[in-house]
């Protein structure tokens, strides 16, 4: 799958979960998926400056009815960590996260903050699901989300090169 | 200035909009004044100017105030610009600087020191941003804010002077789950669903 029709996968999997509010910072392998975000005149898109803003926006939002997720790489994740902390599990608020993983096996620059994003998401007691497959985007979208509103506690996506397209799985080589 | 005096002058104009209070006395301080299930309490340092922001954004229909402090604000200036982008014309933003952490022993914030957060507010791209110097012109501005439709940032430096009033009466959760039940009720909306077991269908 192309990167663009990866994005488009996971977009559409993030409306069909009914999702209708969405805050993001850029990295570079989330160009595609932030481009059907910005482009999409259903989903209120919100251009983050922090990533920690975003969690506070979401939870906001959650308060009135929204229904939230937020995109960010996992630094900006790590940036959050106070936000996730004192608003959303201390007030046992839902949100979906889909993370950029940097410093996933195989990727240059990033193996520091790859390294550490898994153990810092269960210190948290966020659950976390590695997506591999663009294909399995939306029905693993659907899952978390039921996941996130039933235990009204934040769920994590940890979207891989090959779940956007960025890289050809493994499978397939 | 006293905060207790400029909130007393907003309390009956508020009337059914939803208020998000920064962490510190001055969720005392509005509870006191305007008991309502439309009222937030923040607990995340910063997060009032956000929390607020994400509200107005998902109910444009609805007035949304933020009652924010230095210290907070401080801690995440950049929701100033991303509320300047999103130009929520429900939301009215308002920081009462007292120029100290009020509730972490009354040190001195940088405001203390020349820094100006309605001048970081009007740089970040919010046209209507200003100080008020009494608390009948902030009563004036605020009453302006809350009958027009734009996105207003109002200052006011207030003195540490703290007011007696009653504790908190409720957690974070129980705040939660009223507030929720207050839009459903006040908006006509359903937010929190419940789904009948397997076992029952």
């Amino acid at each position: 799958m192309t990167a663009e029709d990866a994005a488009r996968t996971i977009f559409n999997g993030l409306k069909a979960a009914g999702i209708n509010l969405i805050a993001t910072l850029p990295d570079i392998n989330l160009a595609q998926l932030l481009h059907e975000v910005e482009v999409d005149c259903d989903v209120i898109h919100v251009p983050l400056c922090r990533e920690e803003e975003g969690i506070g926006i979401c939870a906001g939002a959650y308060l009135v009815g929204k229904k939230c997720a937020a995109i960010m790489q996992n630094g900006g994740f790590f940036n959050s960590n106070n936000a996730i902390v004192t608003t959303l599990l201390q007030y046992h608020i839902p949100l979906l996260l889909l993370i950029y993983y940097a410093g996933d096996i195989g990727d240059r620059t990033f193996s520091t903050s790859g390294g550490m994003t898994e153990p810092v998401l269960q210190a948290l007691g966020i659950r976390h699901y590695v997506m591999r497959e663009p294909s399995d985007a939306p029905e693993l979208i659907k899952r978390a989300q039921i996941l996130t509103e039933d235990s009204k506690r934040p769920v994590a996506l940890l979207l891989t090169k090959e779940s956007l397209g960025r890289r050809a799985s493994i499978k397939s080589q | 200035m006293k905060r207790f005096d400029c909130l007393g002058k907003i309390a009956k104009a508020a009337s059914d909009a939803l208020v998000v209070t920064s962490a510190g006395a001055v969720t005392l301080e509005w509870n006191a004044l305007r008991p309502s299930d439309g009222n937030f309490r923040v607990r995340t340092l910063g997060l009032c100017s956000s929390i607020a922001l994400g509200m107005a954004l998902g109910l444009p229909q609805r007035k949304v105030i933020a009652l924010d402090g230095d210290g907070s604000l401080l801690m995440n200036l950049c929701s100033l610009p991303t509320m300047a982008r999103m130009e929520p014309k429900n939301l009215v933003h308002i920081v009462f600087d007292n120029e100290v952490y009020e509730a972490s022993g009354s040190k001195q914030t940088a405001t203390a020191t020349g820094t100006d957060l309605v001048g970081m507010a009007r740089a970040a791209g919010i046209r209507q941003a200003l100080w008020t110097h009494s608390v009948d012109e902030f009563a004036g501005v605020a009453m302006e804010a809350l009958n027009g439709h734009e996105l207003f940032f109002i200052g006011a430096k207030v003195t540490t002077e703290r007011t007696a009033v009653p504790p908190y009466p409720m957690d974070e959760v129980e705040n939660k789950y009223r507030f929720i039940r207050h839009v459903e009720k006040t908006e006509k909306i359903a937010i929190l669903k419940t789904n009948l077991p397997s076992s029952y269908t």
